[in-house]
């Protein structure tokens, strides 16, 4: 049994939008409804970094604790699914969670207004039989039924989203980390090309230039 | 591209040596392995000649025996060759060149991807030779100094005519590499004797038939600094470049104190949703939602000093007197006196969006002002580009 998990490198996050534009691809998401969303801070000025944001299929999940007709449900691959029969739209999950993952086709209107929430899945589907119509036209595709994960990371094209098991991407990125030289809050030239020898080997072309 | 060439009447010709095949819908599809063949016969000079299908099929169902980082095969029925034969690729695909995997390496053999600079310029110019020099050419070349291209004078002159089977020699009689359609000068040349068709020359850093031999500074037509056009002023005026009147100098020194009310440089570039115009990414919901509005990143002390917040409607106003009404992104991404634009909107003139003359279901979902509204006069002095990349603007609260 797994326990799957997103993980996003801001290191290597470019703002391409390509993990929201494969999500809403593959699962036919509304304008206005977005499941994933880059953020970016310190937009604009030196140390920008961007970083893609979903619903983080939390261990304690606030969304869980506060629904009131109880829709939410874990599968035992610790993903956090929803059931849209049940959900009356009132907003109280969207509140509840800190990475503004929880959705409503109609923004925020009065109460039961909204429309039923609709969010990020791991492409898990819901309730519904696995892989049947019904399934697709209120989840989207389940995709892990298939054994693939999430398109969204397929997609990535630095591969700064990485999804699956929590192990497994625990261990890419601690691998890139030490790979780095340093914690993850290392950027710049020198994480990406290499400091150390190849900037040693620049001075010293330099200084043979400065002799000759 | 056949049903057109059927269309205009001359299918026949277009498809003289390509078999053509009824394909599952019931089209005409010209043959795919033909149309390889006929490019591969049609490119000698490039080297696009060498990848027939039969070579690029076995490269697919051999592609294991292909080392991961070098590319190479090593056995098989591919040994030594490269991987999708990388171009160039010289000669007849029966030649068996591997693909050049890295341009002019010396270190290597010819026939085995290596080469050396071309000798595209002549032999000499002023009386100085352009040909490298001693001990330059790729390895185990028989000439090792420099050499020209090979053509059937030198074939002659080194002796080597008579390696040539008396097909070629009547096919590259009169003819050069480029033109031999043989392909037996090349094949004399490489495998023969290692050496590389094209010959064996020096770079060149001086390029004498352009305006400006080296690359030179000079001004933009329209300069936010009149000081620098009067030190680094750009070219004369030409009566016929490519057959048209061209402006430059009369042009700049008429717009040459146009800074005083246009003071900043407006620049454009992309953004990485949308794709050139952004006619077809903005049509798309998934793109167009992730940038809806026209905007210009402007610096905050730009925006501050003309009295706008980020997120207002400004108006961009260039030398033609052309407007733009866009969202103003105030961000330190740009420098004090810059503007820059994105160049994928269309759809707005102006401040008006045109939705109503767009075709019932033919408008984009997501319009804003075109930049090339507002861009100015100014050619490249070399290829005639138009200059739609930049000129100098001026910002305003809409």
């Amino acid at each position: 049994m797994g326990r799957m998990k997103f993980l996003c490198d801001a290191e290597r996050c470019i703002e391409c939008n390509g993990c929201v534009t494969a999500c809403k691809n593959e699962h036919e998401v509304p304008w206005g409804v977005n499941r994933r969303r880059v953020v970016t801070m310190n937009d604009g000025v030196p140390g920008e970094r961007s970083i893609s944001v979903a619903c983080m299929h939390c261990s304690d999940a606030p969304c869980m604790a506060v629904c009131p007709t109880d829709c939410f449900y874990k599968t035992e691959d610790g993903v956090v699914l929803h059931d849209k029969d049940k959900c009356i739209g009132c907003g109280y999950c969207f509140f509840a969670c800190p990475f503004g993952a929880p959705q409503f086709p109609n923004g925020p209107a009065a109460f039961g207004a909204r429309g039923k929430m609709d969010k990020c899945t791991f492409c898990a589907g819901g309730p519904e039989e696995t892989g049947s119509a019904a399934e697709y036209e209120k989840y989207g595709s389940n995709r892990l039924a298939q054994g693939k994960l999430p398109l969204c990371a397929e997609m990535c094209s630095t591969k700064a989203l990485i999804a699956g098991d929590a192990d497994v991407v625990a261990n890419i990125f601690r691998e890139r980390v030490l790979r780095r030289g340093g914690g993850a809050e290392v950027w710049g030239w020198d994480a990406a090309y290499g400091g150390g020898e190849r900037k040693q080997e620049r001075k010293q072309e330099r200084k043979r230039e400065g002799q000759s | 591209m056949y049903a057109f060439a059927k269309k205009f009447g001359w299918a026949e010709q277009f498809a003289k040596n390509i078999k053509v095949e009824k394909d599952a819908q019931g089209w005409d599809e010209p043959s795919i392995e033909d149309t390889l063949r006929e490019i591969n016969r049609g490119t000698w000079t490039i080297g696009y000649t060498g990848q027939s299908p039969e070579r690029l099929k076995l490269h697919m169902k051999n592609m294991h025996t292909f080392d991961v980082k070098t590319l190479k095969a090593v056995g098989g029925p591919c040994d030594g060759e490269y991987f999708g034969l990388p171009w160039p690729c010289y000669g007849t695909p029966e030649m068996k060149h591997p693909g050049t995997p890295n341009l002019y390496d010396t270190s290597k053999h010819v026939m085995d991807g290596g080469g050396n600079f071309r000798a595209n310029f002549g032999v000499e110019k002023d009386g100085v030779s352009l040909l490298a020099g001693e001990g330059s050419a790729s390895k185990g070349a028989d000439l090792q100094m420099g050499y020209p291209e090979f053509d059937h004078v030198l074939l002659k002159k080194l002796g080597w005519w008579d390696e040539l089977t008396e097909a070629e020699k009547a096919a590259a009689e009169g003819k050069n590499w480029k033109t031999d359609p043989s392909g037996g000068i090349i094949r004399v040349a490489m495998v023969n004797h290692g050496c590389h068709p094209f010959g064996n020359a020096k770079a060149r850093a001086v390029v004498w038939n352009f305006p400006d031999p080296v690359p030179q500074h000079r001004e933009p037509i329209y300069s936010p600094r009149p000081d620098l056009v009067a030190k680094y002023p750009t070219h004369d005026d030409k009566m016929k470049f490519w057959r048209l009147p061209t402006l430059y100098k009369s042009m700049q020194e008429k717009v040459k104190d146009i800074s005083k009310d246009y003071p900043l440089v407006m620049t454009s570039g992309r953004l990485v949703e949308y794709e050139g115009g952004g006619e077809e990414t903005r049509s798309n919901p998934w793109l167009a939602e992730l940038q809806q509005e026209m905007f210009a990143e402007v610096n905050p002390k730009d925006a501050n000093d003309a009295g706008f917040r980020n997120g207002e409607y400004i108006w961009v106003e260039s030398p033609t007197k052309a407007r733009l009404k866009v969202r103003a992104q105030v961000t330190q991404r740009v420098a004090p006196g810059t503007v820059f634009l994105p160049f994928h909107f269309s759809g707005w003139w102006q401040g008006e969006d045109m939705l109503k003359y767009y075709p019932e279901g033919a408008a984009p979902v997501v319009r804003g002002e075109a930049v090339n509204t507002a861009t100015t006069y100014g050619y490249d002095s070399v290829t005639m580009m138009q200059e739609t990349k930049t000129t100098l603007c001026r910002v305003s609260k809409a």
